[in-house]
């Protein structure tokens, strides 16, 4: 009896001293991390004129205490993990036979030739909405290409850093045409459909509360519910990126539905981009130079058919190449842009495989070439 | 075991006295009959010129494969042709040994044995045989009757066990038992750690086969069977280091045969933890009985989805940084977890449903307590909640349509695919949706209909 | 003459059972302890890699979204109150639920055993359908068939159902909402409700007093219909002293259309969810309370026979009483397994917790203290139940001599 009463106590001790011990844990990361802000910010959007400073990441100071970076992990590895849509015509679709193709499906596909040397080595990880930051923050994916919304929120509090943004975009509002509605005030009360755990619902939530504005938001999870509902009535109308809105604009009158009206006003920015984990700068300039390669192929005139058989001597593009074995030290290959832009193609014939058959044009956009007014505009590659 | 006991009498009614007898026995009753029937024929009606008429089934005919075997890669489909080849043969040879069994045990007693007529068989599973000859309408292909035929072969060869003599009935079992675990490998291919699973039946099928103890009675046997175990284990580590052929991971599984495979999974993880807890549950060492206690009831509370949520948002974070489990892989566990705490209180509850003579019995004999758990407690108490377990699986099938919530393709979730697809955007919702109900259903009921026949078998002998 | 005590025997460690058990039990915990020590370090070092942190502050910033059909939810009000609309939410859908399940539950399992066979029939059939399919199915087919691909139009061409002689409507009907007749409280009708609670106090104290004169005096004691006088006379005592706290409320549409004023407005994403789950959870309620009929010994039959009662007077004496004691707790267990599958209403954008817990993960809140926000909500219910069951079941309970 009195022994198993000692042994009680000693056991109870121990306890008391390993709970002690708890608080001394895993100190590294969180000084660092405590200590400086991070300030990833990839780049800024280059709508202010010129001036747009290069803050390519290099908040060094909080990155993985050990360990490796993602770069020498997803090359180990030999295929990306990129999370992507798979219900969205034109940025992510799965098709019949089980391949993805889609405007973001090719920026995976643009990274993996970039980081890996093939554009096939990519295992795409289909998200919903809600699912996109904890799949990123907890390692599912390497890098998240999914139409996602660059906000002060999502860089600060999702644990996550966004890129270059690959596709400007704004929200709009999608009514039938047959409603006559052309302003937001002519929807109070209503039915509004809305993707879950978008920037979308809470743009609307803000810009319809600052304009006294009642209404009633419908939350679907996916867009296959949430098609129905509209069509049926259910919604009076459908609010989202207005490049969404377009694409389902043309499926919708393509497939014999209702003639379909998408309002002026756009009453928000979305600026579309892929977003990598917070910590990693080696990471994230390697997939952010992948991408901005396609941009700046265009720019320079090259495509899939061109890129391989340069014969000019303008040092940019020699440089582009990789002729000359010009490394800049972004842990890439030299050639890197030579693979991207013959497997993939550059941004204008992405752009158009992928978003000219739901109707949306480069041309005149935002996100036409900064030559001709618009915002697509990469730092040089020197 | 099957008794021969001669059909109930016939009541003798027919034609006119029984529907006088059936449908009108009383005034109410005959106001109900007549209230009824045209309803009902109604009803039917408008279903047959639904499902016969007016739906269009393209939906379902192109988009098979999906609703099968979801984004399973095309190339890698013979694996799924070998599983279901494999599994044919297992269940064939598990019925014949389970019927050998049921046949020497009634030989034994002295009792007429009546064996399984193929009639009878196709009068318990028709739901499944009727939603697998929907599935072979709506087959463009050739491929799927060339399957199910040579499933069906393989069965019936299987089924040939029967005719072994009963020294070979262990024999019987652990065929099975390979057959089961090669089956979900040649899917999941044999890297890895595919060799430790395949060991462990292996082994327990070498602890079984030594027949020692007429060698070397006492200690030799013991030490006989240890040096089976580890010959064995050594020989199937080598073979697979040298077979090493890569597979299919379950993180690319989805459909049906994800649906299938996800409950098998958590049914399977979940018994010896389920096991452990219902242990603890009733040990007399509080501090043991407190935590199964706590986690049983917390899991019990709970629904599915929040722990499937938190499996998917969460667990990421719960381990190491660098590692990460697919989405499929968190879903198993989540839902491993959850049959667990069911599963305890099913364990409990055979476990409580046990006489206190039989431990006292054991007892009396000088058996350690280990010893009556083994010999005594667990196999009677085991045996009384197969059909519970049986029902939990049900249960666990049906749950498994709540992956689609987050987003994993199985059998329900699979139709947002296909509704992504241009031509099937607005059209088939009800088709498919249809389609998936009679899927459910077609295995549910068959599954609860033998549940229910083994509870009537296994409940002779408690009164 | 005491004889000396026997020896004490020493018992090495290994077979002294005290020790071992001490010994596991330190072990379990120890293990235990260790186990989540090891998950919570990989939780707050990967938390603090991503500066995310594990407070529950979120709980008082502003929500930022709009929850639906609650148009006088003030998006800036904190997280808790989105917590309590939610929690509102899945309590309504999982009474009614109930109610639905218990009702029709009753009438599937004694039809099944009804001497008619197309009664007895179609019950079988109905069981055996609605058991084996998913509750989620069944919850997307009511929401497609009645409200997405169904027969009724939209709310601004609502089909109005009037009451004859009068302006007001009794329906209104859409794919989107529905609008029943409603109560709504005038004045005083605060006090009506004391009055009301008071009643019934008051009703329950006559209860058990014309109980106890039953006991006393074996004069036959018909307390519901004093217990339903008492409650319904003090009722009608208290309307008309209060004026009218209350009264009846006719739904109509609002002046652009969009919205039901007055009455109850049913939202398409509520009546799925409750009439699917009703449905289902109807299956297995009425398998239960068939077993618990059948589980009544067969002489309980017999001796009503002899005893000339009727089939009404049988069921409603000898076979319910005893078949209700056997059948209350599986039937609260339906019941907590119904409140735990209004989780599914995530799928018909019902904004029940579920719902709207995955509505705040995704737009940023942190989820691992969302998710445990919701489980303690339903942790709260099954608690509720469980308790009601103890309540009910000790209560029911046969004082065995």
């Amino acid at each position: 009896m009195k022994a198993s009463k000692l042994l009680a106590a000693l056991t109870a001790l121990l306890l008391v001293l390993a709970a002690c011990t708890t608080g001394g844990e895993d100190t590294t990361t969180t000084t660092a991390a405590g200590g400086t802000e991070t300030t990833e910010g990839g780049e800024e959007p280059t709508t202010t004129a010129a001036g747009g400073e290069e803050t390519t990441t290099t908040a060094a100071e909080t990155e993985e205490p050990a360990g490796e970076s993602l770069l020498e992990t997803v090359r180990a590895r030999g295929s990306l993990l990129c999370g992507v849509n798979d219900v969205l015509p034109g940025f992510g679709v799965v098709n019949e036979d089980g391949t993805y193709s889609g405007f973001d499906v090719d920026l995976c596909r643009a990274v993996a030739a970039g980081v890996l040397g093939d554009s096939e080595a990519v295992e795409y990880v289909p998200l919903v909405a809600d699912a996109r930051f904890t799949a990123l923050q907890s390692g599912e994916i390497d890098v998240l290409i999914r139409n996602t919304t660059w906000t002060s929120t999502r860089d600060g509090q999702e644990g996550a850093t966004f890129l270059f943004t690959t596709f400007y975009d704004g929200q709009g509002m999608m009514v039938p045409a047959s409603t006559g509605f052309t302003t937001l005030e002519e929807l109070a009360d209503a039915n509004i459909c809305v993707l879950s755990g978008t920037t979308t619902e809470l743009n609307l939530t803000a810009v319809f509360g600052a304009r006294g504005i009642a209404f009633n938001p419908q939350v679907f999870p996916d867009n296959e519910q949430l098609r129905p509902a509209y069509e049926a009535g259910q919604c009076e109308a459908w609010t989202s990126d207005a490049s969404q809105l377009g694409a389902w604009k043309a499926t919708i009158e393509g497939e014999g539905g209702e003639e379909q009206l998408i309002m002026e006003e756009i009453f928000s920015k979305e600026p579309l981009g892929p977003a990598v984990r917070d910590g990693d700068s080696a990471w994230a300039q390697a997939v952010e130079w992948s991408i901005m390669a396609t941009v700046q192929a265009w720019e320079f005139g090259l495509d899939s058919t061109n890129v391989g058989s340069y014969a000019g001597d303008d040092p940019n593009i020699l440089n582009f190449v990789g002729a000359d074995g010009f490394d800049p030290g972004l842990g890439l290959d030299p050639e890197f842009a030579i693979t991207i832009i013959e497997s993939v193609g550059n941004y204008q014939e992405m752009y158009e495989r992928n978003l000219g058959p739901i109707a949306l044009v480069i041309e005149g956009s935002l996100n036409d070439l900064w030559t001709n007014g618009g915002l697509m505009y990469v730092p040089p590659y020197r | 075991m099957t008794v021969a006991t001669p059909p109930p009498p016939s009541t003798g009614l027919s034609g006119a006295a029984w529907i006088r007898a059936k449908l009108f026995p009383n005034i109410w009753s005959g106001i109900l009959t007549v209230v009824l029937v045209p309803i009902l024929l109604y009803l039917v009606y408008r279903t047959a010129l639904f499902v016969f008429v007016n739906a269009d089934w393209e939906a379902v005919e192109r988009n098979l494969t999906l609703f099968m075997q979801g984004t399973f890669p095309r190339d890698q489909q013979w694996r799924l042709v070998a599983q279901i080849f494999l599994f044919a043969l297992a269940l064939g040879v598990g019925a014949g040994t389970a019927s050998a069994t049921a046949r020497d045990r009634a030989l034994q007693a002295g009792l007429a044995y009546r064996p399984r007529t193929l009639g009878s068989v196709l009068r318990r599973f028709w739901s499944l045989i009727a939603f697998v000859l929907i599935l072979l309408y709506f087959a463009s292909t050739v491929t799927p009757w060339l399957v199910v035929l040579g499933a069906v072969a393989l069965a019936i060869i299987g089924l040939q066990s029967y005719r072994l003599p009963t020294s070979f009935r262990l024999y019987g079992w652990l065929l099975m038992a390979l057959l089961l675990v090669a089956g979900f490998q040649v899917v999941s291919g044999t890297t890895g750690r595919a060799w430790l699973v395949m060991a462990m039946v292996v082994g327990v099928g070498a602890w079984s086969l030594t027949e020692s103890s007429r060698i070397a009675p006492g200690w030799g046997t013991w030490a006989l069977k240890t040096v089976a175990v580890v010959v064995s284990t050594i020989v199937v580590f080598l073979v697979y280091s040298v077979v090493t052929v890569p597979g299919v991971g379950w993180d690319k599984w989805s459909g049906l045969h994800l649906t299938l495979w996800v409950s098998a999974l958590a049914i399977v993880l979940s018994f010896p933890i389920g096991l452990f807890l219902a242990l603890a549950r009733r040990s007399t060492l509080p501090a043991l009985r407190w935590l199964a206690t706590t986690y049983i009831e917390l899991i019990r509370g709970v629904p599915l989805i929040s722990l499937l949520f938190l499996g998917q948002y969460v667990l990421g974070f719960m381990l190491p940084a660098g590692t990460t489990l697919s989405s499929i892989s968190r879903a198993i566990a989540a839902m491993t977890l959850f049959t667990a705490a069911y599963v305890a209180e099913i364990v409990r509850g055979g476990l409580q449903s046990l006489p206190v003579g039989q431990i006292e019995a054991g007892q009396a004999l000088g058996l350690s307590t280990p010893s009556v758990m083994r010999l005594i407690v667990l196999p009677q108490a085991l045996r009384a909640v197969i059909p519970a377990m049986v029902g939990q699986f049900i249960s666990l099938f049906k749950d498994s349509s709540l992956l689609s919530i987050i987003a994993i393709l199985e059998f329900l979730g699979v139709r947002s695919l296909i509704h992504a697809q241009p031509d099937f955007r607005v059209t088939a919702h009800a088709e498919t949706l249809v389609f998936v109900a009679v899927g459910y259903w077609a295995f549910a009921y068959a599954m609860s209909r033998e549940s229910q026949r083994l509870e009537g078998r296994l409940r002779v002998g408690y009164g | 003459m005491t004889s000396p005590p026997p020896p004490a025997s020493r018992v090495p460690p290994w077979r002294n059972i005290r020790f071992l058990r001490i010994l596991g039990q330190v072990l379990a915990v120890v293990l235990a302890f260790l186990v989540l020590r090891w998950l919570a370090g990989n939780l707050t070092g990967n938390l603090d890699r991503l500066n995310m942190g594990l407070d529950f502050g979120f709980l008082s910033r502003p929500t930022q979204f709009q929850i639906p059909y609650r148009p006088s939810f003030d998006p800036r009000s904190p997280v808790t109150s989105m917590v309590l609309v939610g929690v509102l939410n899945t309590f309504l859908a999982g009474f009614f639920g109930i109610l639905i399940a218990l009702a029709l539950g009753l009438v599937v399992g004694v039809s099944r055993l009804s001497a008619n066979w197309l009664v007895a029939k179609l019950a079988t059939v109905y069981v055996e359908f609605f058991r084996n399919i998913p509750p989620l199915v069944i919850i997307i087919f009511f929401a497609a068939a009645l409200f997405t691909y169904g027969p009724f139009p939209n709310l601004r061409e609502a089909i109005l159902v009037g009451l004859p002689g009068s302006d007001s409507k009794l329906l209104i009907l859409s794919n989107d909402q529905w609008g029943i007749p409603g109560f709504t409280g005038g004045r005083n009708w605060v006090a009506f409700a004391v009055i009301l609670g008071v009643g019934f106090v008051l009703a329950v104290v006559v209860w058990a007093w014309r109980t106890s004169v039953n006991d006393r005096t074996g004069k036959p004691h018909h307390r519901l219909a004093w217990f339903l006088g008492v409650l319904t006379g003090i009722a009608i005592i208290g309307y008309l002293a209060l004026g009218g706290p209350f009264s009846m409320s006719w739904p109509a549409q609002s002046e652009n259309r969009r919205l039901i004023v007055g009455g109850f407005a049913m939202n398409w994403g509520f009546m799925s969810l409750t009439a699917a789950l009703g449905l289902y959870t109807a299956s297995h309620v009425g398998e239960i309370v068939r077993g618990s009929i059948l589980a009544v010994p067969r002489g309980q039959n017999e001796a009503s026979s002899a005893l000339a009662l009727s089939g009404f007077q049988r069921y409603r004496f000898v076979v319910l009483p005893q078949a209700l004691r056997i059948a209350i707790p599986p039937i609260i267990n339906q019941c907590l397994n119904l409140v735990k599958n209004t989780s599914l209403g995530t799928a018909v954008a019902y904004a029940e917790i579920t719902a709207l817990t995955q509505t705040s993960i995704g737009n940023g809140r942190p989820a691992l203290q969302s998710i445990v926000v919701m489980m303690v909500v339903y942790l709260a219910f099954s608690l509720t139940i469980s308790l009601l069951l103890n309540v009910v079941n000790r209560r029911l309970q046969l004082v065995t001599r």
